[in-house]
Formats: structure tokens, C-alpha cells, sequence
């Protein structure tokens, strides 16, 4: 990542392209929050970053990230924001305002959309925000791009005084390729002291220099590097494809062999769009497909263009004639049949991949996960209420406990950071007649990220609710990034970390702390708190397993079933453990209709030994979790 | 259907359940909290004991009767029937603690000393709130369970981890009419290859019973006459008084009727039985013609079956309970009670169906009832 070795050609997967973008930028500055498909960039800038010169951070969230790089910029740093497409909206107010403020060393946000939303909850596009807040927006293809264009986007930006978004998806950032490396400076970019009179201010008057900016950049993208065209001088048939569509497009314009009747015009600057290049081959199209991801952006952009220009043309896209799905990622089957249909060539007929369907398989928690506990412990206090409550859940692995794996446990979940608000709300009603508890979850992540306002809000305002904090010291869903409960930085430091029942207690919660896998006394405890008036915070601690698993801490207990005790899926059972319970560790022996403990994924946390009914399953050895 | 969906919709949500926990002790899947019983989770098996044990899921009661009772001792109004006594126990401590005459707790220590039973299932109210169920090995522990309760607490629950744990094999039962029925499900056997050893079940022994109240009812009501943790005795007097009294250390607090009737539980609304017509030995407060005063401190005992025969025979041999001669026309007053509770129950039960024909969980036995 490193290594000086200009012209040399490495494989790459697209988050390391990114970085080596970054590294051969020169930057002096980047802070990022984690989030799929991105999580890894920042984690790999923080290991060369002293190296390098540098400084990575894992900020509290994406707005701290953003604006601590507005900050490196001002001292004319270098600074790279790393961002989910759900970070890039949580920092839509600084991004609106920065984007009018201007920038003075060059200031680019990486935001990786998930289309189909593989590791997130929803698939936003990212790419709205760059014709939102004005700025130019780039979007790679290839591993190759996704390296160059970080270089080209710090020039851009610091050329045209803007900050610049560049948009990858899952497919560039996960998938792997041929990078041939560029030079790398001697040392990052130099600091300027900030003057007295330099301003980078969001003010009113600021919007028609950004407006002018946007147009200096169209005209730059006029002769960008990054827009290419292969095909007839005149094409009749044209496609148009920005992003991962561009690669499928190719492949099967030459499977269905018409590559030569058929334009194609892969562009790299989605925004401000070239419209000068691209019309030069629009005018003679008479029917046009536009392949991107996720939403009909360049498809909506470019037929303002054409309706502009008063061009007669037939589009195919996501939003037009049914022509690709309006919802998930494009694959190569699905623009096979949309070039199909727009070059009027047969569709070959579809191999089917395997006899046998693959059982569908819902996610879950890790085998050992508190998080299970947690939700098991929760639905069972929810049931003992007169009127069971209402859950309100949030973002992290506790996300999935709206399925089996957390026994269906809430019945809304918003946003990161929303859980604490939107349970604020029924709690308040609670003084209006509705006789409910209401409970909602943060993990300790998401505590720092987004939590603390909507903590303070609801004790000032004395709502009735309960706050689940799911301890599990880590960032578990993303990979274990360390945050600020931590203890550790994303350089390496160990700091002093943030006590999260001393914030509680300082903001005015009645803090209790109970360890999940002791499943008599945390039901207890639960129960007590959903029995109190006001704003109650129950802290589950307990680490994660898997981070369990990686330090080696303990020496794992051995948990087996005794099958001569079990009783199967009798009365009085019904499979309490694999089916009720569902950790992935407990399974079932078909052959003699027992329960059975996997002993590859138990991690021997030992709580369905405390639940069997039969008392079958048994705990030897080791330490308990 | 699945089981926790067949108790949820037939007896839960229509409001029919007593609360008595003969669905409970057996599975993870049970509970009860303050008389409300909960299922924590879905159990899917086709079938269980805790539908088959229910006094509330459909019964067939001729059936029942007849398998364990003579039929030629069966009377229509209040079951099988051997005799009607009125009694009190003779040792004077235990009337102090006693609801009425405290025959039950001499009879149970006595069978217990006797070695009818080995140890007996209670509830323990200490005359006051929120009572719960105990397995009582001494007569001490009987002692303790003196006196009634206007909540009835999930005993069977106890009853049910008794027999699993197959220590005791000849266990006595005290409950209401609710309780006992679901204990005389259980002598059937209906699941034999569950492992329930309900043959340790050895003697059943049930209480008079008009209604049981809600417990958080019946807890905001105590709350606002007295203070329910001092709360050491409960009765109702004769209907002329129409009040519930409220004994709070030494004083006596009268609450209107009128405050407590709404707080009945709905599922004893439902109920036909007052007698506790599935017992050996059957036992209540006694109320003469010459009302209140005269049979104050005294018991009616229904004897049922020949072991409850002997044991009551036992008693007077052995002086444990004193008898005083039964009130003239006693037999038929209580026959007119019970059947004013059938009556109230199969109403009610028309009322939820919405059907005159559909007597819900009575259906199998509706013979019975369809006339009254």
C-alpha cells in the first residue's frame, strides 16, 4: 500500500485502490464513521497513516468526520471523508453548507452506496447529494479508476475551490483488480498557517460562486479522462452507463455481438453532467438505455437534456419502459435483457445455475452473541406485561432482532440514533393514555454516534422509557472498529475511554447494568425498570463473542447435551434450545430426534445449559463467559 | 392446533382463563404473573398437557365423572355425592387462623399423618394479598396455608413440577372447583407418553368457590380501604350484608359489594361449578337458614368418594373435628346455589358465543346444562 513502486501492477480490491488513491494524494487528513461497504478504508489509513505522515481518525459519526475535514482544509490539508450512503445523509447540513463555504486544501467525501442493500438496511443513492449541495460528483468502474480518481478528485477540488463526491458501490468496493500504481510523494501536502482574512463561511451570497464553480467544472468534464465512447461514429442505439452497469454492459454487448451497431458512452463525471460530449452522440440516438445503480439518476439527468434540446428519443432505464428493475443492484442478467431489448438481439437462453435451490436462511446472531440473550430476556418481560409494550429498535447487529434471531422484537426501527427518539415520543404519550412500556436499544457504538441528543431530550422532558444499551465493547457489525468507549483510536493509541454509565448518570438516568448470560438476575432487573417512571437505561454488558473468540481470552468451556436426558421435541420441550432459543450453536440430531450442540460454532457461553428444561444440556470445563 | 395458540385464542383472549397453572410447571413456554397467565414464547406441538389439563378447554364432564365416581352417586346438581356434614376442627389454634370451622386443615393434616397423602399441594395466602401455590411435606407447612383467598393463585403449576420431580407418589390437591376438574384431567392420563406421573395424585380435596377476583383489581381496591400489606383476612357474610370485609391487624373495614362484583375475574363468570364437584371431599363455609350468626365458624363438607369417606370417618374417631347436626334443608339450599351458578355460567357462555346453542368449553358435556 505503501511501496514506491510506480508502473508496478498489483491486485487490488477497491477499498485498498481507494486507499492508495489517498496515499499517492498525499493527504494529510482523513476521519471517517464505519459503514459497509467502506468500513475497511479508513481502518487500512490508520495503520500507515503515522507512516505516511498523516492523520486517521474513526470519528464519533459522519458529521464529525466531514467536519473535522473542513477543518484540515481551511489549513490547506489534504482531507478525505469516508462515508456510507446512510452517513452521507446524516451529514447533509454540513455537507449543504461546506459545499457553499468552498474549500482551500482539497476536500473529497468517498461515499460507498450498497444497492440491494447486501449489509444495510435500505439502498439509498448517494449521488442525489452531489446535485443537492452543487458539487462534483465521480463515480469509478474499475479498480484502476478507483485509485486514479482519488488523485484527480484532490486535484479537482483544490483547482475549483469545492469539495468533491466521489460514489462507489459494493461491487467496486469488494470486488478485485489489476491496479497499475502511480508515485507516490515525497511527503503529504505542506500546511498553511489559516490567516486572518481567509473565510470559509456559508453565507446567502455564497450560492452563485458555488453555482460558478459548478459550471467551471462542467467544463472541465467536458475533457475528462474518465468519459469514454466506443461505437459508431452516429449510433441510433446508444448506451449510457455510469458505475458497475458499464462492466456488465460491455460483456454482454459482445455476448449478444453488437458492439458495433451500438454506441456506448461510459461516463465517470456524473455531475455536474459533460453535456456537450454526451449530446454529440444523443442527437442521432433514437433509442437510449441508460445502465447506474440504484436510482434513475443520469437517466432523469440526461432526458432534461434531451427535452432541453427537443430530441425525440425512446429511453430504456429503471424509471423508463420497464426496461431494468426499478429496486437492487444491477446484474449481468438484467442488462443482458435490457440491451437485449434495446438492440433487438436474442436473448441466449438462461442455464440454470443448480438443480437444487439453496434453503432461503434468515440472518442471525452469532452463536454465543449477548445480543440473543438480551432479546430472549426482552420478549419474555414483554409477554409478562399486562399489555405487552412497544420495542423500538435501532441500527447496528441489534437490527436483526426483528427477526427469529431476537424473537421479533420490535415493531419500528428508523435510523442510526432515531431508537431513543421515536421511543421519546410514545413515551411522552404514555401521560396521554397510551398504557404501554416502551423499551428501545443502542449498542455502544451507536451511543456515541447519535444517541447523546436524543438522551438528553428525552430526560429533560421526563419521557417514560426504557433504554436498552447492548454493551458488547465493540463495532461489531462493520468489524470492530474502535469508538469511543473503546479505549483505542484508529492510529493505534490507547486512550482513556468514555464511561457510558458516568454519561448516563451526568445527563440524569437511572442507570442499571446487568450481565445478559445471567439470565434470572437481568430479567429481574429488566422487569424492575420497565416498572419505573421516567427515563430508566439498562446497560446488558457482556462482549461480543466473536471479539471473544478472536482475543483467546478465555479457555472455552465444553457444552454438550446429555441425549439421554433431553427430551426432544416433546411436550414440555418442543426444541427449546435450536428452535426457541436459535442460537447456531445448538442443532438437532436428526437421527435419534435429541438436541445437539455444534461444538465448531459453540463458543460456550453456556446459557442454553440455563434454559434447558431438562437440564440435558450440560457445561464442563473452561471458563464460563 | 398449536398449543400456545389453542390456549391464547380459545381460553386467553376470550377471557375463560382461571389462572389456576395447571398449564404451568410442565414447559418453559408458561407463566403467570400477578394471576395472569403468559406464554413467553410459541411452543408449536400439535397437542400438550397444557390444553389437555385446562379447565377451560372443552371437557366432557359426564365422561370424567363416570370414570372415577359410581354413577348412582352422581346428582345432577352438585356432582357425586355421599353426604353432607357440617363440621369444624376441633383443635382451637386452627379455627384462630381459619376461614370458616378450618375442617380442611385438620382433614389435610390428618391425612397427612395418616398417610392418605405423603404431601400436599396449597395455596398459601396467609389470609391476606397475593397468594401462592406450596408443597407442603408437615403439618406445620399445612398449618401455614390456613385461611382462604379471594385471588386464585397458579397452585397447580406446583402440583405439576411435584409430579415431575416424582418424589411424592401419593399427593394431596386443595383447590377450587377450577383447580380440581383440571386435577381429574390429569388423573386421565391424556398424554401417558409425556412422563406426567399424575398417578401420584392421591387425594383431591376442593373448596367451595362463587368467583376469585382480578388480582390488580383486588389489590387497588384493598389499597384504597386499607393498607394491603397489613391486610390479614378476607370474607364475604351472607348476601343480606352485601359487603366484603377487610381484616387490617384488629379492625374490621366493610367494603361495599357493589365496588368488589365488577373486579371478578371473567373467566368465573364462566364457571359451573361452585362445589367443586370433582373432589374427594369437598369443603365450604356454612350458611344455615338461620342465617350469618348461627353456622358462623362452621364448615359443610360434601364427601364424594369412599377414601374421602374414611378419612372424614377417621376424623370423628379420632376427634380431630367436632360435628354439630346438619341444618334442616341444608342439602337442598346448596343444590339451589349451585345450580344459580350453572345457570349464571351457561348465560354468560351464550353471551360470548353469541350461539343459545354453543356453550363453548361445556359444549361435550351440554346435556347437562342445555335446560337450565
Amino acid at each position: 500500500m505503501t511501496a514506491n513502486a510506480p508502473g508496478t501492477v498489483a491486485l487490488m480490491q477497491g477499498n485498498e485502490a481507494i486507499v492508495r488513491g489517498a496515499v499517492e494524494a498525499g493527504i494529510n487528513f482523513a476521519a471517517s464513521y464505519p459503514g459497509s461497504p467502506s468500513s475497511q478504508v479508513l481502518g487500512m489509513l490508520g495503520k500507515i497513516a503515522r507512516e505516511r505522515g498523516f492523520y486517521a481518525e474513526w470519528s464519533a459519526n459522519e458529521v464529525c468526520a466531514l467536519q473535522a475535514c473542513t477543518g484540515a482544509s481551511l489549513a490547506n490539508g489534504r482531507a478525505l471523508c469516508v462515508v456510507k450512503q446512510n452517513g452521507l445523509l446524516c451529514v447533509a447540513d454540513a455537507l449543504h453548507c461546506a459545499a457553499q463555504a468552498g474549500v482551500k486544501g482539497g476536500l473529497v467525501i468517498v461515499s460507498s452506496d450498497d444497492p440491494s442493500a447486501h449489509s444495510s438496511t435500505n439502498e439509498f443513492d448517494s449521488r442525489w447529494q452531489a446535485m443537492s449541495a452543487g458539487i462534483p460528483l465521480l463515480e469509478p468502474t474499475t479498480m484502476q479508476e478507483a485509485k486514479d480518481m482519488i488523485p484527480y478528485a484532490f486535484e479537482l477540488s483544490e483547482q475549483t475551490g469545492q469539495m468533491v463526491l466521489v460514489r462507489v458501490t459494493t461491487r467496486v468496493c469488494h470486488g478485485r483488480g489489476n491496479v497499475v500504481l502511480g508515485p507516490l510523494p515525497e511527503k503529504p501536502r505542506a500546511l498553511e498557517r489559516v490567516k486572518e482574512w481567509d473565510r470559509m463561511v456559508c453565507v446567502c451570497y455564497m450560492h452563485g460562486p458555488a453555482l460558478q464553480k459548478l459550471e467551471e467544472l462542467r467544463r472541465r468534464f467536458e475533457q475528462s479522462p474518465y468519459n469514454h465512447y466506443e461505437g459508431p461514429e452516429a449510433p441510433e442505439k446508444l448506451i449510457i452507463a455510469g458505475g458497475t452497469g458499464r462492466l456488465y454492459g460491455q460483456e454482454a454487448l459482445r455476448r449478444l455481438g453488437r458492439e458495433k451497431e451500438t454506441g456506448f458512452l461510459s461516463l465517470g463525471t456524473l455531475w455536474p453532467l459533460p453535456e456537450n460530449y454526451i449530446l454529440k452522440y444523443l442527437r442521432t440516438a433514437k433509442e437510449v438505455l441508460i445502465l447506474e445503480e440504484v436510482d434513475p439518476f443520469l437517466e432523469q439527468a440526461v432526458q432534461a437534456l434531451a427535452g432541453r434540446e427537443g430530441l425525440r428519443i425512446k429511453f430504456l432505464g429503471r424509471a423508463s419502459n420497464a426496461a431494468l428493475p426499478q429496486v437492487g443492484e444491477l446484474d449481468p442478467d438484467v442488462v443482458t435483457s435490457a440491451i437485449a431489448r434495446l438492440t433487438g438481439a436474442a436473448l441466449p437462453e438462461k442455464r440454470p445455475s443448480s438443480e437444487t435451490e439453496l434453503p432461503v436462511r434468515e440472518m442471525s446472531f452469532c452463536a454465543g452473541c449477548p445480543h440473543r440473550a438480551t432479546f430472549y430476556l426482552l420478549k419474555r418481560a414483554m409477554r409478562q406485561e399486562k399489555h405487552p409494550g412497544v420495542v423500538v429498535g435501532d441500527i447496528g447487529c441489534y437490527f436483526m432482532a426483528g427477526q427469529s434471531a431476537g424473537q421479533y422484537a420490535w415493531q419500528t426501527c428508523n435510523c442510526m440514533g432515531s431508537g431513543v427518539n421515536v421511543a421519546e415520543g410514545l413515551g411522552q404519550l404514555t401521560n396521554y393514555g397510551l398504557d404501554q412500556k416502551v423499551v428501545t436499544m443502542c449498542g455502544d457504538s451507536t451511543f456515541f454516534h447519535s444517541i447523546l441528543p436524543g438522551l438528553v431530550n428525552a430526560v429533560y422532558h421526563n419521557a417514560n422509557m426504557l433504554l436498552i444499551v447492548l454493551d458488547n465493547s465493540a463495532t461489531a457489525m462493520t468489524g470492530f472498529q474502535p469508538h469511543p468507549g473503546t479505549g483505542l483510536t484508529a492510529m493505534g493509541d490507547h486512550v482513556k475511554p468514555m464511561d457510558i454509565p458516568k454519561i448516563l448518570e451526568a445527563v440524569g438516568c437511572q442507570v442499571e447494568v446487568a450481565d445478559p448470560f445471567d439470565v434470572v438476575e437481568a430479567e429481574k432487573t429488566l422487569r424492575r425498570l420497565l416498572d419505573q417512571p421516567g427515563m430508566n437505561v439498562l446497560i446488558m454488558r457482556q462482549p461480543c463473542a466473536t471479539l471473544m473468540t478472536k482475543e483467546r481470552s478465555k479457555k472455552p468451556v465444553r457444552v454438550y447435551v446429555d441425549q439421554d436426558v433431553c427430551i426432544g421435541d416433546g411436550c414440555g420441550c418442543d426444541k427449546y434450545c435450536s428452535r426457541v432459543w436459535g442460537c447456531p450453536g445448538n442443532t438437532w440430531d436428526f437421527k435419534k430426534n435429541k438436541a445437539l450442540i455444534d461444538p465448531v460454532a459453540c463458543v460456550g457461553c453456556g446459557v442454553c445449559a440455563k434454559l434447558c428444561p431438562s437440564g440435558a444440556i450440560k457445561v464442563e470445563g473452561g471458563e464460563e463467559a | 392446533m398449536l398449543s400456545t395458540i389453542a390456549l391464547d385464542t380459545q381460553v386467553l383472549r376470550p377471557g375463560l382463563c382461571t389462572g389456576c397453572g395447571a398449564c404451568q410447571g410442565l414447559c418453559p413456554y408458561w407463566g403467570s404473573v400477578d394471576g395472569r397467565t403468559v406464554f413467553f414464547f410459541d411452543c408449536e406441538r400439535p397437542d400438550g398437557r397444557c390444553q389437555r389439563f385446562c379447565p377451560r378447554m372443552p371437557t366432557d364432564l359426564t365422561a370424567l365423572q363416570k370414570e372415577f365416581f359410581p354413577e348412582e352417586t352422581i346428582l345432577p346438581e352438585i356432582g357425586p355425592f355421599r353426604g353432607l356434614y357440617l363440621t369444624r376442627a376441633a383443635d382451637e389454634s386452627i379455627r384462630a387462623g381459619a376461614q370458616h370451622g378450618g375442617s380442611m386443615t385438620a382433614l389435610v393434616e390428618l391425612a397427612l399423618k395418616e398417610g392418605f397423602i405423603d404431601a400436599a399441594v396449597l395455596t398459601r395466602s396467609q389470609g391476606g394479598l397475593n397468594p401462592e401455590g406450596v408443597l407442603a411435606a408437615t403439618e406445620e407447612e399445612v398449618r401455614s396455608c390456613s385461611g382462604s383467598s379471594f385471588q386464585v393463585p397458579p397452585t397447580l403449576a406446583v402440583l405439576n413440577r411435584a409430579l415431575k420431580e416424582d418424589r411424592y407418589h401419593h399427593l394431596g390437591v386443595v383447590g377450587t372447583p377450577c383447580k380440581t376438574l383440571a386435577v381429574y384431567k390429569m388423573k386421565a392420563n391424556p398424554l401417558p407418553e409425556s412422563g406426567s406421573h399424575t398417578e401420584n395424585i392421591g387425594m383431591v380435596f376442593g373448596l367451595f368457590c362463587g368467583w376469585g377476583l382480578d388480582w390488580d383489581g383486588l389489590n387497588a381496591l384493598a389499597a384504597k380501604h386499607a393498607d394491603p400489606a397489613r391486610v390479614s383476612h378476607m370474607d364475604i357474610p351472607p348476601s343480606k350484608y352485601h359487603s366484603l370485609e377487610l381484616r387490617e391487624t384488629g379492625n374490621t373495614v366493610s367494603v361495599n359489594l357493589d365496588e368488589v362484583t365488577p373486579l371478578v375475574r371473567s373467566g368465573c363468570r364462566c364457571c359451573a361449578d361452585m362445589t367443586a364437584e370433582f373432589a374427594d371431599l369437598s369443603i365450604g363455609g356454612a350458611r344455615s337458614a338461620d342465617g350469618w350468626d348461627t353456622d358462623k365458624g362452621w364448615n359443610q363438607i360434601i364427601v364424594r368418594s369412599e377414601k374421602g369417606q374414611q378419612l372424614l370417618d377417621l376424623a370423628r374417631e379420632q376427634g380431630v373435628l367436632e360435628f354439630k347436626e346438619p341444618m334442616e334443608g341444608g342439602l337442598e339450599k346448596l343444590k339451589k346455589a349451585s345450580l344459580g351458578k350453572k345457570r349464571t355460567a351457561v348465560r354468560n357462555l351464550r353471551a360470548l358465543t353469541g350461539k343459545a346453542e354453543d356453550l363453548g368449553y361445556l359444549n361435550p358435556s351440554r346435556e347437562l346444562f342445555q335446560d337450565l
